[in-house]
């Protein structure tokens, strides 16, 4: 019996010694990284799938690694894989002359036949990228000789060069990488254009961009970045200080992986910098004008919420002074937005005025006004993963007391939130605008759309009038009235206050205080990591 | 024996059986639809109502029920559990590598946890109620209580950032074992001492003792019968041990960014991918028939009159 409990120790700890033995096989490779020459970003979640024509992947990862026929910067659109490019009289037909001598990762050139490849591999799958209204309106995409192409439209489409700028989905992936001809049954491999290629990656552990020395806009001077898997934020901050990690930046939607307070402490200790963006988006309050058995229905009500967030205080407070409190739906740095719109702020005394004249009535300092015996109850629901809104929605549900609206507030997942959103089962809920370079567009373009904000927009009276000047808007070819249009879009949901604007986001990054040349794009999607050098 | 084996493990079957269909049906509760989850799940930013059914019917979810179950017992026997609403990818190539990350953690923790039980539950039993028996139960009462992320955290900053010995986290070398090992350890060596000291402390009191030292056995001898009997008593607790840790590691994983089963099983629960949950519920509780077979197998091994009873 001892010789069998003999065996069974022995044959465990053999089996654990092959176990640990099978996990070494690339070990001390990254164990000292040698954080003066190259950047480790923490990040909360794997780099997933790299396909540039899915929405799965990590967008900062697929910017470093695809590109576009045009770059979106402050100045306007300009060139990127395309030198120039013609627009047809009617708006149609746009001729795009591409960069010659540029070539994917893998060495196949980069020319008419892949943009061609590329775009119809888009096409093929548009169910998926309905949100983008360019693809419903791509007709035909022709090769004109060996570098030019061109994209022939359904109807003029003015956001067209805006679109084909963006992260996705009109990059372009070695054609050898696709899969049954095309991308949306996968791809095998990640071979774009862009500045860095994906050298290693290893699922939920790490991975590797090197520098691609071929680069056509000059190799980049950082040659190695890499994103590493750190999914709580107290693993980030002590591999921050032990320098196994030395960048950070606010990654796709808002996800801090380290809080204010923290990064202040690495910025003062003098190792690090700290970098903030202009605004790129607005923290919204989105209220649902079409449910009539709420009092969120009624515009007064509305005013009267807008009026009682107290934005400068959760600006401050919440926030710490890293986003500002927000007066309208989009920052006036938003193209088309800088318009006149009246200045909403918090204002208690204003908000019962609104309210009293609506016929809303109090009994008691203290109780909840009622209008026809029914209760001003409203439920307001927040992300359950995000580190601040719960704490916003209780300073309103605190400052909405004071006015006699009561506030119910529920957490919720983000899934669940975005269902709420499309089937119009809420009376508020927290939400954000899309960000620099898909606002105003896109995030105007959900305003119809059913799984976005139609329910947020179908209540107020100017609904048709509004639905028209959208759809009138986007087919506009007259940059003057596209202007006028958005201003008048602007302003009925302005007035409606159906968006109910708190705080600006800004895109954060905390980098090594050696490290130059840190900006940013027209995305908070996005870091020019090829700019950055160390000196 | 072979026919013990044998009879052990058909008892087993139903059971999985009843585990995968609670496992299925439960999932199925859930309100939300399955093809919205996989669309919002992949970041689609908008989806359309031919979008919806394209995607329904590509999942199957236009057939009923008990069809759909059927299904996915027979492909999960060929080990195929689908593929991930989120990646696309099959389950298995992403829970795979996953159980097998958190299965070498667990195996090494096991090790450590019954080696220190051992060593500490015999000290103290031979030394009950003295200083070393009083300062062991001590200490370790006081560092079982500790949350895990609290002192995992801590020896992090002690080990890795104060002293610059080990990686903060990650999984590139032994030395990526060792935090991580000692946090599970303290959590459940603290419980398991206790129970080889009380066996010892009550096989020392046995009839066979007094014999053997009657008999003129050297105490070392007589020590090393006593542990022999108390660990029978242990062995089908440690064996579940196994299973147990596999199952909750989520708070180490996630602080040392450890890539296996705990840390893959929050993120499939909090992005509503069905079918790895599903997959990871019918591994664990696979595993935890499996160790439990193991461990009455051992038993048996151990104490024939066991074998009688099934």
């Amino acid at each position: 019996m001892t010789r069998r409990m003999r065996f069974l120790v022995r044959t465990f700890m053999v089996s654990i010694v092959l176990l640990v033995g099978c996990s070494n096989s690339d070990a001390a490779k990254t164990e000292s990284t040698d954080t003066g020459k190259e950047i480790v970003y923490a990040t909360s979640k794997d780099i997933n799938d790299m396909n540039p024509h899915f929405y799965s992947g990590s967008m900062p990862a697929q910017g470093m690694v695809y590109e576009s026929l045009v770059e979106n910067t402050a100045d306007g659109i300009k060139p990127s894989l395309a030198e120039s490019w013609e627009i047809s009289g009617d708006g149609k037909v746009y001729t795009f002359h591409l960069r010659k001598n540029v070539m994917f990762h893998d060495g196949e050139p980069f020319n008419a036949e892949a943009v061609k490849k590329n775009i119809e591999a888009v096409q093929s799958n548009a169910s998926k990228h309905s949100w983008i209204k360019l693809s419903t309106k791509i007709m035909d995409c022709k090769v004109l000789d060996e570098y030019t192409v061109e994209l022939v439209l359904s109807e003029p489409y003015y956001p067209t060069l805006v679109e084909l700028s963006m992260t996705r989905p009109y990059v372009f992936i070695s054609p050898k990488n696709f899969v049954n001809g095309g991308t949306k049954d996968g791809v095998n491999g990640y071979n774009g254009t862009g500045p860095y290629k994906l050298a290693l990656h290893k699922v939920d552990q790490y991975a590797v961009f090197e520098a691609n020395e071929n680069y056509w806009g000059g190799a980049p001077k950082v040659k190695k970045i890499t994103a590493k898997v750190l999914p709580a934020g107290e693993s980030t901050f002590l591999a921050l200080q032990k320098g196994e990690v030395n960048f950070v930046f606010t990654d796709d939607r808002g996800a801090n992986s380290l809080d204010v307070e923290a990064m202040n402490q690495f910025a003062a200790s003098g190792e690090h910098q700290i970098i903030r963006s202009q605004p790129m988006n607005t923290g919204i309050i989105v209220a649902n004008s079409s449910k009539s058995e709420s009092p969120v229905h009624e515009t007064a009500v509305r005013e009267a919420f807008w009026h009682a967030i107290d934005r400068e205080t959760i600006s401050k407070q919440i926030f710490e002074g890293t986003e500002q409190a927000a007066y309208t739906l989009f920052s006036s740095n938003v193209h088309y937005a800088n318009v006149k719109l009246e200045k909403r702020g918090y204002d208690l005394e204003k908000a019962k005025k609104i309210l009293e004249e609506a016929g809303w009535v109090i009994g008691n300092v203290g109780e909840i006004r009622t209008k026809d015996g029914k209760p001003l109850v409203m439920k307001l629901y927040y992300d359950v993963n995000s580190s601040t809104q719960k704490t916003q929605a209780e300073l309103i549900q605190n400052t909405g007391k004071k006015i006699g609206i009561d506030l119910e507030i529920i957490g919720e997942e983000s899934s669940s939130i975005a269902k709420r959103r499309s089937t119009g089962d809420y009376d508020l809920l927290f939400n954000q605008t899309w960000g620099l370079a898909y606002d105003p567009q896109s995030t105007i373009a959900a305003f119809t759309s059913k799984s976005s904000y139609y329910h947020t927009t179908r209540g107020i009276s100017q609904a048709d009038e509004l639905y028209k000047k959208i759809e009138q808007v986007m087919v506009s070819t007259d940059e003057e009235k596209r202007k006028s249009l958005y201003a008048d879009i602007l302003t009925i949901v302005h007035e409606e206050a159906v968006f109910i604007p708190i705080t600006n986001g800004r895109v954060t990054i905390m980098a090594p205080k050696n490290l130059q040349g840190i900006s940013f794009k027209q995305t908070q999607f996005e870091l020019p990591f090829e700019r950055m050098y160390f000196e | 024996m072979g026919s013990y084996i044998t009879k052990r493990l058909l008892i087993s079957i139903p059971l999985v059986l009843v585990i995968s269909f609670v496992t299925f049906g439960f999932i199925h509760l859930s309100p939300l639809d399955p093809a919205e989850v996989v669309l919002h799940s992949q970041g689609i930013p908008t989806i359309t109502d031919e979008l919806l059914a394209q995607t329904r019917a590509k999942l199957g979810m236009d057939q009923p029920f008990l069809t759909r179950y059927l299904n996915w017992v027979v492909s999960c026997l060929q080990l195929d559990f689908g593929d991930s609403y989120v990646t696309g990818k099959p389950v298995w190539s992403m829970l795979g590598p996953a159980f097998l990350h958190t299965l070498k953690l667990t195996l090494v923790s096991t090790f450590a946890i019954v080696v220190l039980s051992i060593v500490l539950g015999v000290a103290c039993a031979l030394n009950a109620g003295k200083w070393v028996d009083k300062s062991v139960r001590g200490i370790s009462f006081c560092l079982t209580s500790m949350p895990s992320y609290w002192l995992a955290a801590l020896l992090i900053w002690y080990f890795s950032v104060k002293l610059d010995l080990l990686p903060t986290s990650g999984m590139e070398s032994y030395k990526s074992y060792i935090l991580p090992v000692i946090v599970i350890t303290i959590s459940y060596a603290g419980i398991y001492f206790r129970m080889i000291r009380s066996s010892m402390l009550s096989n020392m009191n046995e009839d066979y003792v007094l014999y053997a030292r009657a008999s003129g056995l050297t105490e070392k001898k007589i020590t090393m019968h006593i542990l022999r009997n108390s660990l029978q008593v242990s062995i089908s607790v440690f064996c579940m041990a196994v299973p147990i840790i596999l199952g909750s590691t989520v708070v180490v994983e996630n602080i040392f960014a450890w890539p296996g089963l705990g840390t893959l099983s929050v993120k499939s629960i909090l992005s509503r991918d069905f079918p790895i949950i599903q997959a990871y519920v019918l591994v664990l509780a696979v595993s935890f028939i499996l160790f439990n077979t193991v461990s009455d197998i051992i038993n048996a091994a151990l104490n024939p009159k066991l074998r009688d009873g099934l």
